[in-house]
């Protein structure tokens, strides 16, 4: 056939679709016309020949609709009309195309929004080269039993020049500068430390100058720095000419010689935030991200073997096994142990820094996955169920269009076609959701999620869910054609006989199977919210130990430029007792505080420990493990509430230069001294002997899941920090403590004008988000169960209303033969419940077996938590009646006289 | 033998298109006119429904093998009129020398 023909028809076909069709009816017009002439010739009268015309024609419209399938490009015009025609069926029953969409649309987005999170933070390939063979070496603590810890910088030393199995081990210490641009206040970045093979080990590149040189990684070597993309944008506007350019990094200017990507900053948050101490930046702001990398300088002379602060992350030699590795690095560890006394206890743990990285996030990212999972099948049986009701709602229009001359096929397109667009309406609304979806899960996600800031939308699983939700379309589509197959176009079109009754019956069961599997899902769903709840119930529960409520913090860091320190002058640090002092009785001042401290570390900082002794049983202490050392002013167990237990507080007296005190907290009291008086006792720490004044009870600096590990109290004044590091807490009277953040400010830079002030928020907020993690869990798989659940009410309220529909002559006989309508209602509610147990039963075994899953995310209740699983069977069997509640309202209404006559 | 009227229909399916052309060679003619011939020519072992004609001519019109213009009858009904174009001409030749080769390859098979 030419081509030139071709494209005309289908262009013909397409766009003069009116013009043909016209030409078409009056062409077979002329044709009965011409039949009727004929007949009429032969001798019949002018109706008889009319008539047997339009017989011998055989059907005008069959005619035309098989010219019309004979046409070129048939099949694009009639997707079209077809598309068009659904629209038209669906723009007709907006609720049922409502609640199909709107239900798959969730599940789409949903589904889309929590895979792109998880596939953007776990399944992407790390952005380090070898990530397989990158490994920290954490050395442990046998007495405390913490496995996560620094080395101190001689370990370091020790474990890079004797290990074999490692071919090079960068050490990293977290750090934190305020950096002074012109013109501004003075602003707190988080950096590292690291030695300068870190970043060829890791395979990281500068974007611009180059790492560290052999000079600058020498002990008094010049002050340099390398900065972070965003850091090189901000403070430099990205100029090309940046290296050898300076920044005021703590007062002092530091040459910048290189820029490194911002990928660079993989996983530093991670790893402080799993080690025990030292955690720097990642305990204060747990979306930080590195800005300035810093020379580690390792110096044994400053930073001796008994103080930890540098993190080991070691790179497998070529060949060698991750066991072999830990092996070799244990026998590094005991020999250690053996030849210095301050390592005593101390071992090593190697750890995956994969493992380290994604390890935390795994379970309960893999759990939204299933629960997001689980609703997209929910979202999917409701969709069904509704095509199901649906494609025997419309048996008629099917035996009415065939009637009309729709040949079978033509019929099933029609169908599939419609179940198409449906789902392809409900995957666009899907993937909208999806993309806010994923902006809102990022928005409310734990900061410490890794790569959380490169997660975006991904295509390619919009892609899936919506090849998922057209492959729902067709099969569910296809449904009423195969109802139709099989179609009597007579008996349908007067009327539902006692045929179609049975038959709708059959298609019922379906239907209640798919409602009992979704009520099953949802009740696995809910079950794993009850827990996390309750879980998160147990926790909030749990007493800190410290009041967070009403409370504010403030963090500073002084400078030693300006404060300076020195092992001779401790504790006498006049210039920072001073500031102390002064920033304290500013804070007395403001009206709304009721008290104020300063202390080394916030409540939820787990700060740092120190091994110590208990003069007179200084051989027991080898087995003891260190103890978290907090320091803090006077006003500190007010402003925080806690607790004395026995004994006295600090004092004001307990000055610099007074005798030295301490307290113990009740945690130290019972390990370190079982059974005997901890009042008097004198305890050497720091090279000091220290008098045990007083007890008081426990914080959990750890956080709410940990138990409050052994702590001492020093007064501030005796004990202040080396690097200068503090912390301004203040109890308010009023409701918002937030609102003294500027007085705060005002203070600060009344004190010191230079001095960066950050991390400025309530307590409160600091505790809440040392549980994020688990309360997103919660509220996401909450959020999740509620749809759940929603669908599998919504799915059980469909089947029994169908089956009232259906049986409306059913019930009217039974309320003629005597029924009452309480007696209908126990009918149909009943058939809902069986439902409800039905599924109820299915799911309940599937938590049983599934919710061991969620064993890492619980505290406090186990994954088969009666309590928690008979509250939810209750839950679910009210839900399920009150869903049965509407269409039993409607059965009781039933005039026994309209339903007998109705048929 | 009389063909039943399924088999009229199998038999149509490969052979109207041709039927058409070779009708249509002679005289331009109306479907009716169309089906009227056949019908008379082969002496009634093809009666061509409707459902078969008018697909069939749409198909040959598309193909441009045929074309169709609106005229009257000589008692003054108007009636779309189908002639053959020159590729249908080329087309006819073609498929009735297919054909002859088809009919001697089969009356061989069938009559040895």
């Amino acid at each position: 056939m030419p081509l030139g023909y071709r494209l005309w028809s289908l262009y013909r076909t397409l766009f003069r679709r009116d013009r043909v069709e016209r030409d078409l009816d009056a062409e077979l017009t002329s044709f009965v016309d011409e039949l009727a002439a004929r007949n009429a010739a032969n001798g019949m009268s002018p109706g008889e020949a009319r008539r047997s015309a339009l017989l011998e024609a055989g059907g005008v419209e069959q005619v035309k609709e098989r010219v019309r399938d004979a046409r070129t490009g048939v099949w694009l015009e009639q997707l079209l009309q077809d598309a068009r025609i659904a629209l038209r069926m669906l723009a007709r029953s907006p609720g049922f195309t409502a609640v199909a969409v709107a239900t798959m649309a969730l599940g789409i987005g949903a589904n889309t929004a929590i895979f792109s999170v998880v596939d953007g933070v776990l399944l992407r390939p790390a952005p380090f080269r070898d990530i397989d063979r990158l490994a920290m070496v954490w050395e442990t603590d046998r007495h405390s039993g913490t496995t996560r810890e620094p080395a101190s910088v001689p370990d370091y030393l020790d474990f890079k020049a004797r290990s074999s199995s490692f071919d090079a081990i960068a050490g990293l210490s977290a750090r934190e500068v305020s950096l002074s641009l012109e013109g501004t206040d003075p602003v707190r970045l988080a950096a590292m430390g690291v030695t300068g093979d870190l970043f060829s080990m890791v395979g990281v590149t500068p974007v611009a100058g180059r790492g560290f040189d052999a000079g600058e990684e020498q002990l008094g070597g010049p002050d340099v720095a390398l900065i972070s993309e965003s850091l090189w944008q901000r403070a430099f506007g990205r100029d090309p000419n940046v290296v050898g350019r300076t920044l005021r990094l703590d007062e002092k200017p530091h040459v910048v010689v290189g820029v490194l990507p911002d990928a660079a900053d993989f996983g530093t948050l991670q790893i402080l935030g799993a080690a025990a101490y030292a955690r720097g930046f990642a305990d204060r702001d747990a979306r930080a991200h590195v800005e300035v990398w810093l020379p580690l300088r390792p110096d044994p002379v400053s930073y001796p073997r008994d103080t930890h602060g540098v993190f080991m992350l070691g790179r497998l030699a070529p060949g060698a096994a991750l066991s072999t590795a830990a092996q070799e690095s244990t026998a590094i560890a005991a020999d250690l142990e053996r030849a210095y006394p301050s390592n005593a206890g101390r071992g090593v743990f190697v750890e995956p820094l994969e493992e380290v990285v994604f390890g935390p996030v795994r379970p309960p990212l893999f759990v939204l996955l299933g629960a997001v999972g689980l609703v997209l099948l929910v979202a999917s049986v409701n969709v069904a169920n509704l095509l199901l009701a649906r494609g025997a709602a419309r048996r008629r229009e099917a035996a009415i269009r065939s009637a009309l001359g729709a040949s079978g096929s033509r019929l099933s397109r029609q169908f599939l076609v419609e179940g198409v667009v449906l789902m392809l309406i409900a995957g666009a609304a899907g993937g909208l959701l999806a993309l806010g979806g994923v902006k809102a899960l990022v928005g409310i996600a734990p900061g410490d999620v890794p790569r959380l800031s490169m997660v975006t939308l991904d295509l390619r699983v919009l892609g899936i869910a919506l090849a998922v939700s057209i492959a729902v379309g067709l099969v569910f589509g296809m449904v009423p054609t195969l109802q139709a197959r099989r179609l009597d176009l007579q008996s349908t079109l007067k009327g539902e006989g006692p045929a179609q009754a049975s038959s709708g019956r059959s298609r019922r069961r379906l239907r209640s199977l798919l409602v009992a599997g979704e009520v099953a899902m949802a009740v696995m769903l809910v079950i794993a919210a009850g827990l996390l709840l309750r879980s998160f119930w147990e926790l909030w529960r749990v007493d800190p130990g410290f009041r967070a409520a009403g409370t504010l913090k403030a963090e500073y860091q002084l400078p030693p430029t300006r404060y300076p320190v020195s092992f001779a002058a401790f504790p006498d640090f006049k210039e920072m007792h001073a500031f102390t002092a002064a920033l304290l009785r500013e804070a007395a001042a403001l009206p709304a505080v009721e008290s104020a401290a300063i202390a080394g570390n916030h409540p939820l900082d787990p700060g740092f420990t120190n091994s110590f002794q208990v003069v007179g049983r200084e051989s027991e202490a080898r087995n003891w493990p260190e103890i978290s050392v907090r320091r803090v002013t006077p006003g500190y167990f007010r402003t925080v509430g806690l607790a004395l237990q026995d004994g006295r507080l600090l004092e004001e007296r307990d000055e610099t230069r007074e005798a030295p005190v301490l307290l113990l907290n009740e945690a130290a009291a019972e390990r370190f001294f079982p059974g005997t008086a901890s009042l008097g006792a004198h305890i050497r720490l720091w090279g000091t002997e220290r008098t045990v004044v007083g007890v008081v009870a426990n914080e959990r600096i750890h956080g709410l899941v940990e138990a409050a590990p052994p702590c001492v109290y020093l007064p501030l004044a005796q004990a202040p920090s080396f690097n200068g590091a503090g912390v301004l807490l203040l109890r308010t009277a009023g409701r918002d403590p937030l609102a003294l953040a500027p007085s705060v400010r005002a203070m600060v830079r009344k004190v010191d004008p230079e001095l960066a002030v950050f991390g400025i928020e309530p307590l409160s907020e600091t505790l809440s988000r040392s549980v994020s993690t688990r309360r997103f869990t919660m509220l996401v798989v909450g959020l999740f169960a509620f749809l759940a659940l929603a669908l599998a009410a919504i799915g059980i309220h469909g089947v029994l209303s169908y089956g009232v529909a259906l049986r409306t002559r059913e019930i009217g006989l039974r309320m003629a033969l005597g029924a009452d309508a309480a007696g209908v209602v126990r009918l149909v509610i009943g058939e809902g419940l069986v439902l409800a147990l039905a599924g109820l039963a299915l799911g309940l075994a599937g938590a049983l077996a599934l919710t061991r899953v969620l064993a890492t995310l619980l505290f406090g209740v186990s994954p088969t938590d009666p309590a928690t699983f008979a509250a939810i069977a209750l839950f679910l069997l009210l839900v399920a009646a009150a869903a049965s509640g509407i269409p039993a309202w409607r059965a009781a209404r039933i005039d026994p006289v309209v339903a007998l006559r109705s048929e | 033998m009389t063909p039943s009227r399924d088999d009229t229909s199998t038999l149509l399916r490969g052979t109207l298109g041709l039927l058409i052309l070779r009708t249509l060679e002679l005289q331009p003619l109306h479907g009716l006119a169309i089906a009227d011939r056949i019908a008379q020519v082969t002496r009634g072992t093809f009666r061509v429904p409707a459902g078969s004609l008018f697909p069939a001519l749409h198909r040959l019109e598309q193909g441009g093998w045929i074309r169709g213009e609106w005229t009257f009858t000589g008692d003054g009904r108007r009636v779309k009129t189908y002639s053959l174009t020159a590729p249908g001409r080329r087309k006819l030749a073609t498929e009735q020398r297919n054909w002859a080769r088809t009919v001697a390859a089969m009356s061989q098979v069938l009559g040895s």
